[in-house]
């Protein structure tokens, strides 16, 4: 198994890093987080990572350990205590250009005001300024990949669960951002429409390629989505281990929820996290 | 999908409340015709629906209203544009807030008729005092409505302005103004009403025209048909403009409430 314990932070990227097929790399450098207040919290130690251009790299750990943390501080939502994030040589802390963060709380993060069709064109007409021909066509062909062509009219709150986070994904895609976070994004829907997302997002990344990361706490999703998974201890939270993904795309839901290397991936993994935090001083969430 | 079914709007129909009302009319023509009360100034709904329809079409009332609601307008449409702007530099802008706040909570529980007598000192007895006195009464629900609605705002939709890059101003207008403004719309209800009510006392303190000073001119020609006319016309225009005013608003924030009708998935 392609196992590697927790390396050593990678360097400040070199701007010949990150150059092959257009995209840039995406590099976390030993990220720290400290929440201030009367009980100091840290939430995130030495954190680092390295993404290559177009790679999808799934982040799991226990609930509560700090994961979203991460993933905001990577979307510039959020400033890390220490800690840089570069985009290919680009120091790229507390900005959130080309990047676009998918929320966990889809219901919430399309706008109520807007119908779909203006929620998506909200994601990229301010930067991109289209004509109203050119936008629209934007906007039908996105809502086209995740298959609500014909729901550009309608209010987000009038469809479904799975299908608003379906509009979330086409608004999130449409704005065409280099590095895609995903913040448990398929967690508050059904089983059945995950697994339909989750089919639907491998689609989108194979013909898109952009980078993604992923934030989960289900073993199954990370495996099934990701070329790596990477595991975050509990708080503080850090990369505890990195394991790779060797599982042939385009990978089917059923299939590789057989695949007896699937499966021997998620003993690890789920075995690894389910072990005892031995240094926490906190009750786990 | 979402609108209500003919069924639920009949059971919604006031019968009772509207026959409430005819019967409190009927009671006071019956008070006069009966004999009951017998006073010069308490005359018969129906001589005050005659007052009222003479005054309307060719009488005094009509440039009374008139004027009066012009009043009302121009200072309603003054304190609330400035009510919204300071509201939202008060939300937005801590220096902003550190500094005005402090002052709008100690004006605020003023009573806006105690202020009128030291401003007939500044601003004399004309147009400029009676619209003054609208536009600060209108001021105050709608500034701390607009306060209150942005800073409620779910923080998501700042991420998501921010995620996509969106521009500040464009934010503003995008996202904060329309999430606030079912609060801003509450806070401009609540001054329609008060404006006219100020209006009115403005009016009946330091007028020459308009519904207040024409009700004490009235009570003092012991004019009483002429006088309860007004008044009569007060509560309609009242009543017609808060209706006006929740048509306009449910168009303008229709995804608001129909969204809680459906299932509000929050």
């Amino acid at each position: 198994m392609n196992v590697r314990s927790q390396g050593k932070a990678p360097e400040a990227p070199s701007s010949s890093l990150g150059a092959s097929r257009g995209g840039e790399s995406l590099t976390i450098t030993s990220v720290d987080k400290t929440f201030g207040g009367k009980r100091e919290v840290t939430a995130l130690k030495e954190v680092s990572l390295a993404v290559a251009p177009g790679e999808f790299l799934s982040i799991i750990g226990p609930s509560g350990c700090g994961k979203s943390t991460l993933l905001q501080i990577v979307a510039g939502l959020m400033m890390p205590s220490h800690g840089k994030v570069f985009l290919g040589a680009n120091d790229v802390t507390g900005e959130s250009a080309h990047m676009v963060y998918l929320f966990q709380q889809y219901s919430k993060s399309l706008l109520p005001w807007m119908t779909v069709e203006e929620n998506v064109m909200f994601a990229f007409n301010h930067r991109l300024h289209l004509r109203k021909k050119a936008a629209r066509d934007r906007c039908s062909e996105y809502l086209e990949m995740v298959g609500l062509d014909d729901f550009g009219k309608y209010y987000p709150w009038q469809l479904s669960g799975g299908m608003q986070q379906r509009v979330a994904i086409a608004r999130a895609l449409s704005s065409e951002p280099k590095v895609l976070l995903m913040d448990e994004p398929f967690s508050s829907v059904d089983a059945l429409t995950r697994m339909e997302l989750h089919a639907l997002v491998q689609e989108l990344w194979e013909r898109k390629r952009f980078t993604a990361l992923l934030v989960t706490h289900d073993v199954d999703e990370a495996i099934f989505l990701a070329d790596r998974v990477a595991v975050l201890t509990h708080r503080p939270a850090t990369i505890s281990e990195i394991v790779g993904v060797d599982l042939s795309r385009p990978r089917r839901p059923v299939e590789v929820h057989e695949n007896p290397r699937f499966l021997e991936m998620r003993h690890h993994l789920l075995n690894h996290l389910l072990r005892k935090p031995e240094q926490s001083d906190e009750p786990p969430v | 999908m979402f609108k209500r079914t003919v069924t639920d709007a009949m059971a919604e129909f006031p019968i009772t409340g509207i026959l409430l009302v005819l019967l409190m009319l009927a009671a006071w023509e019956v008070s006069v015709r009966s004999g009951l009360v017998r006073s010069t100034n308490w005359p018969a709904f129906s001589a005050v629906t005659a007052a009222l329809w003479n005054g309307m079409l060719h009488g005094e009332l009509l440039p009374v209203i008139g004027s009066s609601l012009w009043r009302m307008l121009r200072g309603y449409l003054l304190g609330s544009a400035i009510g919204i702007t300071v509201g939202l530099a008060i939300a937005l802008v801590r220096p902003v807030r550190l500094t005005l706040e402090p002052a709008v909570e100690l004006l605020r529980p003023v009573p806006i008729t105690a202020v009128i007598p030291p401003l007939i000192f500044l601003l004399g007895l004309g147009d400029s005092l009676k619209v003054f006195c609208v536009a600060l009464a209108a001021f105050f629900p709608v500034a701390l409505n607009t306060i209150s609605g942005v800073t409620g705002i779910e923080p998501i939709y700042g991420q998501v302005a921010r995620t996509f890059g969106i521009p500040r101003f464009a934010a503003l207008r995008r996202v904060i103004l329309p999430a606030s403004l079912p609060f801003i719309l509450a806070g401009l209800r609540t001054s329609l009403g008060l404006a006219l009510v100020v209006t009115v006392i403005a009016e009946m303190i330091a007028g020459q025209d308009g519904v207040g000073y024409y009700l004490l001119s009235m009570e003092y020609a012991v004019r009483a048909p002429e006088m309860y006319a007004a008044i009569i016309l007060l509560a309609l225009v009242a009543y017609a403009l808060n209706r006006g005013f929740v048509w306009w608003e449910s168009r303008l924030i229709h995804w608001a409430r129909t969204r809680e009708a459906a299932g509000g998935r929050a």
